[in-house]
């Protein structure tokens, strides 16, 4: 039938679109695995994977370089997801984790855990002698958790009050949003050297922090999340029609939206807790795959996920190879690689329009 | 059949009544035609019939099903809704009327909606508009392919918020001949506001006047008067028989 052929080459974009995005992270996933401070040759890195090579390039691939590649592709996907869904919740091409200040109160978390309660709790794990000194080494992350979801939830409560109206939300994640940089700010004028600068390369998002346990953690909310937005995806579609229109097509719009924030604040409130702040990925991937493969949720909640493993990857393995021995922080690597890219989006967009 | 009675509504305890005690039936495969000034609650009537606001009092019956007690899906599956500014996201043509289904298949779309859509498609000759990007269309376009997604939950009942709002001529007929063939062929209930009073005269079966969140005046072609436009517009105007039809002319000028 003539519909239906039409129609076959749309699908057949968009899986081969998803088959290349897999294989891209797939690719990617190894060359970051190879990629390292540690000039481990080719041979070494593939003898270490099968656990031939010395003890200690064994420990580099599996202890060190597996947790994180896979953090890269858990936190990356995750991070892409909530931004894409948080956009088509509010109706607002610039609505992210950061917008809605998901990311501020974690900071704040974290420093009010580093800087009021003893920097020994910057250390997030992976390493022995924290368990010794009877530090929880998940002290910080747990801290920049808690706050992230109180957050949410008192912007989402507010909200409630207001039925739900997107422009409201973003306003009061925005007011939110200030009030924990500015008690980030109080706290880190009465602290000391040493605890200021912990507190600060905290933010620095580092997927070295990423342990077995953490991947773990990230990746059953991710995973959560990841199956919600894709049994809701029709839902999601019809609330691009607007909030009148997908009720009068029968979709219970106020409680998608809120379970649906909630679940994107909490995915970002996990990565950012382990991770530290990873800016941009959730506006970026999300941007790319609407603009190349259209905004059906059926396509676009996987393809963003597997952008955003790809850009976290690409960035993870830049920062360890421009680094000269030692990783640039890849938060900072995923802003410099998405400013540009996304700048050069509003503009062409622009450009469609007029 | 729909039958309102006494619906009222407002939109806080402390604001007036924006609905104070409308009645209204239409028949299946009637065109009503809500006519009223700007801010005199059609809008909020239409969005009180689907659902989208709660009224205060009063019932919304349809087929002798009180709509208030109906899920959100089981309503959707009766009436249907073309907005009056329309917006999408950038789905292909089929997509966009599909999502016109997710009241029946819920999370994922099976053959017999597939099939569904189809269909509409080819009786509205939009087939060569399936796989395109809904985003790209003109205004009229877009109003059409609305209408598709509106058939396609199969309503016995359409709300139609300012069809002609934003379109050009040749668009507004395109549009009033889909809305009448739905009634006639499909025997949909029709219930629509349009602020051209010729056009409401061609399409409409029954008329309902409104002032003050009531129905002033309710009726067939008959009620629409020079008086009753008066009163409900506050506007001259002069009726003139062409053709056995009425033709209404702005101003107060003598023909």
């Amino acid at each position: 039938m003539r519909v239906q052929s039409d129609l076959t080459k749309n699908r057949r974009r968009n899986r081969t679109a998803l088959i290349l995005l897999t294989v891209a992270v797939i690719v990617l996933a190894f060359v970051c695995l190879f990629v390292g401070s540690s000039h481990m040759s080719f041979a070494e890195c593939l003898a270490a994977l099968a656990k031939k090579g010395s003890a200690a390039q064994v420990r580099i691939i599996w202890n060190i370089r597996i947790p994180r590649v896979l953090a890269a592709i858990i936190a990356g996907a995750g991070l892409s997801i909530s931004g894409l869904i948080m956009q088509t919740d509010l109706n607002n091409p610039m609505a992210s984790p950061s917008t809605l200040g998901v990311s501020n109160a974690a900071v704040f978390g974290a420093n009010l855990s580093i800087i009021a309660f003893a920097g020994g709790f910057l250390d997030t794990g992976n390493h022995l002698s924290s368990y010794t000194v009877g530090a929880n080494p998940y002290a910080t992350s747990l801290m920049a958790f808690l706050f992230s979801t109180v957050s949410i939830l008192l912007i989402l409560g507010l909200c409630r009050l207001r039925a739900f109206q997107p422009g409201v939300v973003v306003l009061a994640g925005i007011a939110i949003g200030s009030v924990w940089t500015a008690a980030t700010t109080i706290l880190q004028f009465y602290a000391t050297d040493v605890g200021l600068s912990a507190a600060v390369i905290w933010t620095f998002g580092d997927l070295g922090r990423a342990t077995y346990r953490t991947d773990c953690i990230m990746a059953v909310v991710v995973l959560a999340g990841l199956a919600f937005f894709t049994v809701m995806s029709w839902q999601f579609n019809a609330l691009l029609s607007g909030d009148a229109a997908a009720k009068s097509m029968g979709v219970a719009v106020d409680r998608l939206r809120f379970v649906s924030m909630l679940l994107a604040s909490v995915i970002t409130a996990v990565c950012v807790s382990f991770l530290g702040i990873i800016g941009f990925v959730g506006i970026i991937c999300p941007h790319v795959t609407k603009r190349l493969l259209g905004q059906d949720h059926r396509v676009s909640v996987p393809a963003s996920a597997l952008s955003g493993s790809v850009l976290l990857l690409l960035a993870d393995t830049l920062s360890r190879s421009m680094g000269n021995g030692s990783a640039l922080p890849v938060g900072a690597i995923t802003s410099l690689l998405g400013a540009p890219f996304f700048l050069a989006i509003i503009f062409s967009r622009k450009g469609e329009h007029d | 059949m729909l039958d309102i009675q006494n619906l009222r509504f407002r939109y806080s305890r402390r604001s007036p009544m924006v609905l104070d005690g409308v009645n209204l039936t239409l028949r299946d495969g009637e065109i009503g035609i809500l006519l009223g000034k700007n801010g005199s609650g059609k809008t909020t009537l239409f969005k009180n019939i689907l659902g989208i606001q709660k009224p205060e009092s009063g019932s919304i019956c349809f087929d002798g099903e009180e709509l208030l007690k109906l899920s959100r899906r089981e309503r959707a599956r009766r009436i249907a809704y073309v907005p009056q500014s329309i917006h999408f996201g950038a789905l292909s043509v089929f997509d966009t009327v599909l999502m016109g289904r997710v009241s029946y298949f819920g999370y994922k779309a099976g053959k017999e909606d597939e099939a569904a859509v189809e269909a509409i498609l080819r009786d509205m000759k939009l087939e060569d508009y399936a796989a395109r990007n809904v985003e790209q269309l003109s205004g009229g376009e877009r109003q059409k392919i609305a209408i598709a997604r509106a058939l396609a939950q199969e309503p016995r009942l359409l709300v139609f918020d300012e069809p002609t709002g934003n379109l050009d001529i040749a668009n507004e007929q395109l549009i009033i001949d889909e809305a009448r063939r739905a009634a006639r062929e499909k025997g949909i209930a029709i219930l629509t506001s349009l602020h051209d009073l010729n056009q409401a005269l061609d399409l409409g079966d029954r008329f309902f006047f409104m002032k003050n969140g009531k129905i002033a005046h309710a009726g067939g072609a008959e009620i629409v008067t020079e008086e009753v436009i008066r009163e409900t517009f506050d506007a001259e105007v002069r009726i003139a028989q062409i053709e056995g039809k009425k033709i209404i002319i702005n101003g107060g000028h003598k023909i």
